[in-house]
């Protein structure tokens, strides 16, 4: 089948040093990937296309980028599968959140430093057993599922947050320190999950899936943030306004059913938090004019009692 | 076509307009809206409660879930949020039938049970899938041509795709594109439809908050867009309310009115502005509006 | 001009081993990978790792029985006895330091079954064994605060007054070419298998060390010896791991029939892989195959197994041969895989030549022979990655830098001038595609007198062209398209050793099979060949085999 790739290129060395994009048309097999085209073209067309790659099995994690605005990797993208309808060509960038090196290849510096902040190594009890460690099978599956990520950048290559905030230690290096949160044999929960609590951490994250839905091993980057959250808050660190607004939206739920939109957010920054509330007070003058200001006498809703029910019959479990 | 209605907590409170918009727009395509029937079900979660304990979160969907199937009617939402939540509450339930029945356990007190027979839908594919796009285009009495309009999704309605049926059903990934088309009016394409809003933030780092809703409403703005329209009144809420306090950090004038879905439809079906309280957001409709002939 | 103790090159598990054990003893280590270390070739292992723990009634004179005659009895005892011995210890201290391995109800390492064994002593992370140990040693390696050059490419070692005292490298990203002394250099570059098409090997396994090592003069052991891996997917190459097999796996050929029930009625699927890939290539010979393919049938293990022990394997499978192997069996056929020969290397890695060390795929020690046992190459890694990391550190302690300067780097930077400056012609895309579908077609699972002199012939071909590629890419940064044409220098004279040494070798052993001299002649090849360089050419030599306590005998599964 014709194959058309428009790829970004970017020649630091060049004189003008702009990136362009250039389009190139191939001849594939139907179950071609990305980067038999990418291989093709550097051994066939132009040999200065320049990208990272290894594997070609989706195990090595070199070869991440965006394809048509989504990262992935390319060894595992099937060309049938996002080729565009309207005959347009496929696009191909480099991952995203990260400085062009050259082409496809990115500076990752700043991924490695962030992994290597959470202190990624089994930090057990000094005494060591004379054999294995015991531990139980269900754990070590289930931290299967978080140590097949391959640090490819997929999921940093997306990230919103990072887009706008680059202290944001980002979706794989907090997954690798949610994984040593959950491993049994790891002794030092206090002093991970009291540095995870700070700016940079857990809290940062906007909850927009992007990483759950790149991550080519299927990490679910997110859903760690978000245990980690929970064992943030139940190690006792609750005076972040994240934790804050957990609990005030738990406690509004629990106590009515729904929502007090407008307690939650003084809840949240807490009510002694004098330059938040000035804040909240222009926001609250539009708001009212608008008549979009939440009720002041927050109703329940009808059979509230039941969900209150629920609440304490899982919260005891 | 008859749904069990669950409004969420924003269109009940911050976001008015986004409810009263919904009915009028439901009254006119003939979408029957039971309340009753959900008038006891809980907030979602919203992803919040589930960082607390997400087992909590699942057993209260679960709880909707069975009021809406005692009901017998189809679930609606009005949400991008409570859909997304929904959506991947429910993928949880019925991926693993020794977690369900534990689920069950603890409803079985208020006499309810979850089959597994719920599917939520939000309005934007009940129009798209369930009435049809053609028939929504027979409705409309007024076209609105000239208006260019950037689609906002809102991340809980495109992520992931899976649990949302994207992959079963592609043309979801279009559906606000197709309102916008059906309506009249020109998409703005723009990378940031299907980022993120920055709400979740917006008590947490307020700072990355506004520069989110700075970034999507400028580029779609210089692309040339005369509003933004969205399906989650939680994107309403940051785009349209944070709007001002975006427009003073980038040091740049925004002035890009941001439109719930349902309003954008029942401008097209004819309904009053006022009616629908598009005279009521932060960022103003006046000049928007004023194309329409028609005074907020 | 830099200095290092120690130089270790590649950063796969055997390099990262013994960048750990060095600097544990307390000297300058540094790593240089042409990769981050992530990315290095370890991490596609699927099964396990092979030891013999005693608590388990098991004894490492077992697995060393069982690994000597799958080695077809070219493997050297005295080497394999001391990897059985350290495997215990290896695998406890790589769980100790975070490995999460497999569980049994007790809390207690698991096991699964593995080719060639009699007892299920493979200890695994689901099937995806490699990545999980190579991430646990590059955490430690973080830990440890190991100097790393990462995207540096060794462009040759330096000898002088017959000794290994360093390494020319180039830092990829700028282009800049530094000269880096060292005490002593450890080889850890893993295997060639882009030597051959289609190979299940990584598009950086080019035999670079094998290649660095043979220039600077130390001599290349069982080169012939190349393994094909039963189990890999038409085309792509891909690997499915043998851990489908040892988890219950069928063999199927078209008429449904389990024909391994009759080649090796004891083992069945689980015979040693030369074996399983001739079988497979019978039956695909004689006209029962699908396609060129057998089929590996997997059904009867069910979804909830598949997703928890091999999940990886079935996203490969739906990936790469279109097929969800919870349904339907996946065609498969022997592919390249393993390079059994290597380096020659001692039980320290130490290779004769001083100052150079060899330790994992690259080396020979030889611990495999003529066929590796699956799951035996991650414990090789380890087992001599940490010895020649022990060795190197406590032999440096004694001596001092040789005196040499950043001349050293002349010759290869004329060599690379001299590539930049070629005519407009082939792309070394094309050579590497003729070299290695004619090494497959050569020196494939069969071989004869005729294939291999063919072999010799497309050798001295690819040879003449290596050094005319044409060279697109004129600048410094990332010069991919410059490294590759390197590596195709050193990858045909890798393929100029194996052609050599296999013809040379007249009998069947392991994977060596000739179908014009079929039997094993324990009486005048119970040896191994060395191929080393001498002036222009290579001369031919032979080492005995190691025999301790046992006995060769005919090998039957």
């Amino acid at each position: 089948m014709e194959v058309k790739l428009k790829i970004r290129r970017y020649d630091p060395e060049s004189t003008d040093m702009v990136a362009h994009y250039q389009e190139f048309a191939l001849q594939m097999d139907d179950a071609a990937t990305v980067l038999d085209g990418l291989i093709q073209i550097r051994e066939q067309v132009d040999g200065t296309l320049s990208l990272r790659c290894s594997c070609r099995a989706a195990i090595c994690g070199s070869c991440a980028m965006k394809i048509n605005g989504e990262a992935g990797l390319a060894c595992n993208t099937k060309i049938i599968d996002v080729m565009p309808i309207n005959g347009s060509p496929i696009t191909i960038e480099p991952a995203g959140n990260m400085p062009v090196i050259k082409d496809l290849i990115v500076d990752f510096q700043s991924f490695w430093t962030k992994i290597k902040a959470v202190e990624p190594w089994l930090q057990p009890e000094s005494k060591q057993p004379v054999a294995e460690y015991i531990a139980p099978e269900e754990d070590m599956i289930h931290l299967a599922g978080v140590v097949s990520c391959i640090l490819c950048g997929a999921c940093v290559s997306d990230c919103t947050v990072m887009e706008v905030d680059e202290n944001f230690l980002g979706p794989a290096a907090l997954a690798k320190a949610y994984r040593f949160t959950r491993d049994p044999r790891d002794a030092s929960d206090d002093k991970r999950l009291s540095v995870l609590n700070e700016y940079g951490g857990v809290w940062d994250c906007t909850r927009c899936m992007k990483c759950v839905e790149v991550c080519p091993k299927g990490v679910d980057p997110m859903s760690r943030i978000m245990m980690l959250r929970e064992r943030v808050m139940e190690n006792g660190h609750n005076n972040t306004n994240g934790a804050r607004h957990a609990n005030a939206f738990f406690d509004s739920v629990k106590h009515s059913g729904w929502l007090d939109e407008l307690k939650l957010p003084i809840k949240s920054f807490g009510i002694f938090n004098i330059k938040a509330m000035l804040g909240l007070i222009p926001l609250g003058i539009r708001a009212q004019l608008a008549g979009k200001r939440p009720p002041i006498f927050h109703k329940s809703i009808p059979g509230a009692k039941n969900v209150r029910k629920i609440f304490e019959k899982v919260e005891n479990k | 076509m008859k749904y069990a209605f669950y409004p969420g907590c924003v269109s009940r409170g911050a976001c008015p307009e986004l409810y009263t918009a919904t009915i009028e727009v439901c009254s006119i395509l003939g979408i029957e809206l039971d309340e009753k029937s959900l008038e006891g079900a809980s907030c979602t979660g919203a992803g919040v409660l589930q960082e607390k304990n997400q087992r909590l979160g699942d057993t209260l969907n679960a709880r909707t879930f069975a009021m809406a199937e005692a009901s017998g009617l189809p679930l609606m939402t009005i949400c991008s949020t409570c859909q997304g939540v929904m959506a991947q509450a429910n993928e949880r339930l019925l991926s693993d039938s020794d977690y369900l029945e534990s689920i069950n356990e603890d409803l079985l007190e208020e006499g309810l049970q979850y089959k597994g027979t719920i599917e939520p839908k939000h309005l934007l594919w009940v129009i798209a899938e369930d009435l049809g796009i053609e028939f929504l285009k027979s409705k409309i009495v007024r076209k609105l041509p000239g208006w260019k309009l950037a689609p906002f999704y809102g991340c809980y309605i495109v992520r992931p795709s899976k649990a949302l049926g994207l992959d079963v059903n592609p043309d979801r990934k279009q559906a606000l594109e197709q309102v916008i088309e059906a309506v009249g009016a020109e998409v703005v394409d723009f990378p940031g439809k299907t980022l993120c809003c920055g709400f979740p933030l917006l008590t947490i780092n307020p700072k990355n908050s506004i520069n989110m809703v700075a970034n999507h409403t400028l580029d779609a703005k210089d692309r040339g867009a005369d509003a933004m329209v969205t399906p989650c009144p939680l994107c309403h809420l940051n785009l349209d309310g944070y709007q001002p306090k975006a427009s003073s950090v980038s040091n740049r004038e925004i002035d890009l009115p941001i439109i719930h879905l349902p309003q954008l439809i029942g401008l097209a079906l004819g309904i009053e502005p006022q009616k629908m309280r598009l005279n009521k957001h932060i960022v103003s409709t006046k000049k928007l509006l004023s194309e329409l002939a028609v005074s907020p | 001009m830099i200095d290092h103790d120690i130089l270790i090159i590649g950063a796969g598990l055997a390099g990262l081993r013994a960048a750990l054990a060095a600097k544990e003893n307390g000297v300058d280590v540094a790593v240089v990978s042409k990769v981050h270390p992530v990315r290095s070739h370890s991490n596609a292992a699927q099964g396990g790792i092979n030891a013999a723990l005693t608590d388990r009634g098991d004894d490492w004179r077992d697995h060393a029985y069982d690994t000597i005659k799958g080695s077809d009895f070219l493997g050297d005892q005295d080497a394999i006895e001391i990897m059985c011995k350290e495997a215990g210890t290896e695998v406890i201290s790589m769980e100790n330091m975070g490995a999460i391995f497999n569980r049994d109800e007790d809390g207690k390492l698991g096991t699964r079954n593995f080719g060639g064994q009699r007892q299920a002593r493979t200890f695994f992370v689901a099937d995806f064994t490699g990545q999980a140990l190579l991430h646990v040693l590059y955490e430690q390696i973080l830990k440890a605060g190991t100097r790393i050059y990462e995207e540096w490419f060794v462009l040759s070692l330096i000898v002088k007054s017959g000794k290994c005292c360093g390494a020319v490298m180039m830092d990829i990203k700028t282009g800049k070419i530094e000269v880096v002394r060292a005490k002593a250099v450890i080889l850890a570059t893993g295997g060639l298998g882009r030597v051959f098409e289609p190979s299940t090997n990584a598009l950086i396994c080019t035999g670079d060390g094998m290649s660095l090592a043979y220039r600077a003069g130390a001599s290349l052991m069982d080169m012939e010896m190349v393994q094909y891996h039963p189990t890999t997917i038409k085309g792509s190459g891909v690997l499915l791991s043998e851990a489908a097999r040892g988890e219950g796996a069928y063999l199927l050929n078209s008429e449904n029939d389990r024909f391994m029930l009759k080649y090796a009625p004891e083992f069945k699927e689980l015979a040693s892989r030369d074996v399983v890939s001739r079988c497979e290539q019978t039956e695909i010979d004689e006209g029962r195959g699908i396609d060129g393919c057998v089929l590996l049938d997997l059904r009867h293990l069910g979804e909830k197994f598949i997703s928890e022990r091999l999940s990886q394997i079935r996203e490969l499978a739906m990936d790469f041969a279109n097929v969800d192997m919870v349904k339907e069996p996946v065609p498969v056929m022997p592919g390249m895989h393993y390079q059994m020969g290597g380096v020659k290397a001692d039980i320290n890695g130490e290779t004769g030549l001083p100052g150079l060390y060899a330790a994992g795929e690259v080396a020979c020690v030889s611990v495999h022979g003529g066929n590796r046992l699956g799951a035996n190459s991650l414990l090789d890694t380890l087992v001599f990655g940490k010895r020649s990391g022990m060795h190197a550190s406590d032999m440096v302690k004694a001596i001092q830098h040789t005196n040499i300067g950043d001349s050293e780097a002349k010759n290869d930077i004329e060599n690379i001038n001299k590539l930049l400056s070629n005519d407009i012609g082939e792309s070394f895309g094309q050579v590497r595609m003729d070299m290695g579908k004619g090494m497959k077609t050569h020196l494939g699972v069969y071989r004869d007198q005729s294939s291999m002199e063919k072999a010799l012939t497309l050798v001295e071909n690819i040879k003449n062209r290596t050094g005319e590629v044409y060279v697109s890419d004129k600048t410094k940064t990332f010069n991919t398209n410059l490294l590759f044409s390197i590596e195709l220098g050193f990858m045909a004279e890798c393929a100029e050793a194996i052609a050599f040494s296999a013809i040379e070798r007249k009998e069947s052993r392991g994977a060596h099979t000739r179908t014009d001299m079929p039997n094993r002649d324990d009486a005048n090849w119970l040896k191994h060949i060395l191929f080393t360089k001498k002036d222009a050419t290579h001369e031919i030599s032979y080492k005995d085999v190691v025999i301790t306590d046992w006995t060769p005998v005919e090998r039957k599964y």
